[in-house]
């Protein structure tokens, strides 16, 4: 027999549950605040963890899974912000030489020199870099191309622009061949690049300019020896090329044993491990949380509603007289704390949703918002309902309705 | 539509037995008002239980529109309760957080019948009490003989056969209650059956047939 066959008009019974609800608020409004926390941050690990994967994914796929990048500078100089690079670029050619290496992309980050074009103009970052940078990065163009064999040979003043760029200097009109001033470098556009936009490295992404890295060390920088970056890719293990690629940058170097690098090595599968250490914490932390205020608000719910089944005994023995059955009683009170769980969880996902963008910009962790989410919180939700409000209903199902009537 | 045979009822405290009923026989047929008057303590009330299916005799037979009660579960006696009987008490027991419309259509949630369209059929029922103005005010604003209308129509909302009232009288004053004493005789008029558990000698004058129960047993039944 179905428990419903206990309860046959829905609508006044569910019309009846929320008018209790209403009735005793001021009670409910705890439980159902707990619950609300509870799921919010349940809704934040899920969304941080899915968008923290998400983001590992995008720059794994970016880079591809047999990138290894060097800089030229080490791991302390990076936190402490020192400038300067040790990666030069004689380094740069002994380590294309190691064994499995096929394709490098050196680059130089210049400074950020105002780039002018009429009377407009624009800040932006120079990248000098080689002709293979753009497919490498798998960027495509809306127009142009990238810079060839002889403007690199030639170190010639020509440069590929980012979307943002060309938006803020060009605002639609046709670049290729305008010339733009680089302070005062006049420099020759020769392509523009397709938004790759927000993701993978944030919306400074298409704020750039490459040039050709001889162009930038020769002409711009006046640096004709170090590099700020190479990535190399390999078809051999990624973790013993990054042993080769270590051995040939210390002996150039010539760092005794004792020495700490001064330069760092990151393979994209370490991108990856640092990504899911990230979202393994967040996983322990907001975990912890969220299910101590489940816990909590699921104790408080049951306790809450154990003490007002003594109140509403009279309420419960009418019910009775009226042809409620035990199990009629079992079920509305069980209900009644569902929908209080539920009412919270609801609650919980609204407010990550509102709260999800501030988290974002705050801590840097992209969420990813899915029915997923929805789906869990919900059935948190329910759940915690059904354990915090069964004790309580059995004990409600249990009066006798002449006793509740009598006194 | 009642028959009662040889029903006893005893509590018991530890080891000692308490008899409260020592061997009630009764019939009672469809259409009858009946005054059920005794003193407090005499078993009047714990009668009134048994015949409303709230509580189960020790000893005895006890059949209902023809069904024997003894061996019933929860379910089936709730269900019985919903269909055939409605309940009228003494403290009204409307239910604070629903407005008089709403405490009518009480019974209706646990219901397997399926009327048409409760909310009017509530809304006549209040109507034909007098209280047109007052279905959506809260018990609180209501007065102590409105409460107790309203718990009658929340009474006969479902169609009762059997009307039950325990002291429905004994919280008002005696013009009030003479008022609500009038409606039941109406009721039974329209072929209802009803009966009235009272401890007040006044309500004698009321019904058809006045039961008195003493110690336990029937020791008056007088029809008119």
């Amino acid at each position: 027999m179905g428990l419903f066959q206990k309860i046959s008009q829905g609508r006044e019974f569910l019309e009846e549950i929320l008018k209790i609800l209403y009735y005793y608020r001021g009670r409910v409004i705890f439980s159902f605040a707990g619950v609300a926390l509870g799921i919010l941050s349940i809704c934040i690990i899920i969304t941080t963890i899915d968008g923290a994967n998400k983001k590992a994914k995008d720059i794994f796929e970016a880079l591809g899974p047999d990138s290894i990048m060097v800089w030229g500078i080490g791991e302390r100089q990076r936190t402490a912000r020192v400038r300067g690079s040790t990666l030069t670029l004689i380094d740069a050619e002994h380590l294309e030489k190691i064994e499995g290496i096929y394709d490098s992309v050196k680059t130089y980050y210049a400074r950020r020199p105002t780039m002018k074009y009429k009377d407009r103009k624009w800040q932006s970052r120079i990248i000098g870099s080689t002709i293979n940078y753009f497919e490498s990065m798998s960027w495509e163009f809306q127009v142009g191309s990238p810079f060839n064999e002889d403007d690199y040979k030639n170190a010639k003043a020509v440069c590929v622009i980012g979307s943002k760029v060309y938006d803020e200097l060009f605002l639609g009109e046709d670049a290729i061949g305008k010339v733009i001033l680089a302070d005062r470098l006049p420099i020759t556009v020769v392509g523009v690049l397709k938004e790759k936009g927000g993701g993978t490295g944030g919306p400074q992404i298409d704020d750039r300019v490459i040039m050709p890295l001889t162009t930038v060390m020769g002409r711009v920088v006046n640096d004709r020896k170090y590099l700020s970056g190479v990535r190399l890719k390999t078809n051999r293990d990624v973790n013993g090329t990054v042993e080769d690629v270590r051995a040939v940058l210390r002996r150039n170097h010539g760092l005794p044993d004792s020495a700490e690098d001064d330069f760092t090595i990151r393979s994209s599968q370490d991108i990856m491990k640092f990504v899911t250490v990230i979202s393994g914490q967040l996983l322990l932390f907001l975990g912890m949380a969220s299910i101590v205020a489940l816990v909590v608000s699921g104790f408080v719910l049951a306790n809450l509603f154990y003490l007002t089944i003594q109140e509403r005994r009279k309420d419960i023995g009418i019910r009775r007289a009226y042809g409620a059955s035990k199990r009629g009683i079992l079920l509305s009170f069980l209900f009644e704390s569902v929908i209080i769980t539920l009412l919270g969880g609801v609650a919980g996902i609204l407010l990550s949703l509102a709260l999800g963008g501030t988290f974002e910009t705050l801590f840097e962790i992209p969420m990813l918002f899915s029915y997923k989410v929805v789906v869990f919180a919900l059935m948190f939700s329910f759940v915690t309902g059904l354990l915090a409000g069964f004790r309580p209903a059995l004990k409600a199902s249990r009066i006798e309705p002449i006793e509740a009537i009598r006194g | 539509m009642i028959s009662l045979r040889n029903i006893k009822k005893s509590y018991f405290i530890g080891e000692r037995e308490l008899p409260i009923l020592k061997g009630i026989d009764l019939e009672i047929k469809n259409g009858e008002f009946i005054i059920l008057m005794g003193v407090s303590g005499s078993g009047k009330t714990t009668l009134m239980n048994i015949v409303g299916l709230l509580d189960k005799q020790t000893e005895g037979e006890y059949k209902f529109m023809d069904v024997t009660i003894n061996g019933l579960d929860d379910e089936k006696l709730a269900a019985m309760r919903n269909l055939h009987i409605g309940f009228v008490f003494q403290q009204f027991f409307l239910l604070p957080y629903l407005n008089a419309i709403e405490n009518v259509l009480i019974p209706i949630v646990y219901s397997s019948k399926q009327i048409k369209h409760p909310r009017e059929k509530a809304k006549a029922l209040l109507g034909r009490f007098g209280l047109s103005e007052r279905i959506h005010n809260k018990p609180s604003q209501l007065s102590g003989g409105e409460q107790q209308r309203v718990a009658i129509a929340r009474a006969l909302i479902n169609e009762p056969d059997l009307i039950l009232a325990d002291e429905p009288t004994g919280a008002l004053d005696s013009k009030t209650g003479g008022e609500i004493m009038d409606l039941f005789q109406m009721l039974n008029d329209e072929g209802k059956t009803v009966i009235v558990v009272t401890h007040d000698p006044k309500l004698a004058s009321f019904g058809k047939r006045l039961i008195r129960i003493e110690d336990g047993t029937i020791s008056e039944d007088i029809t008119r």
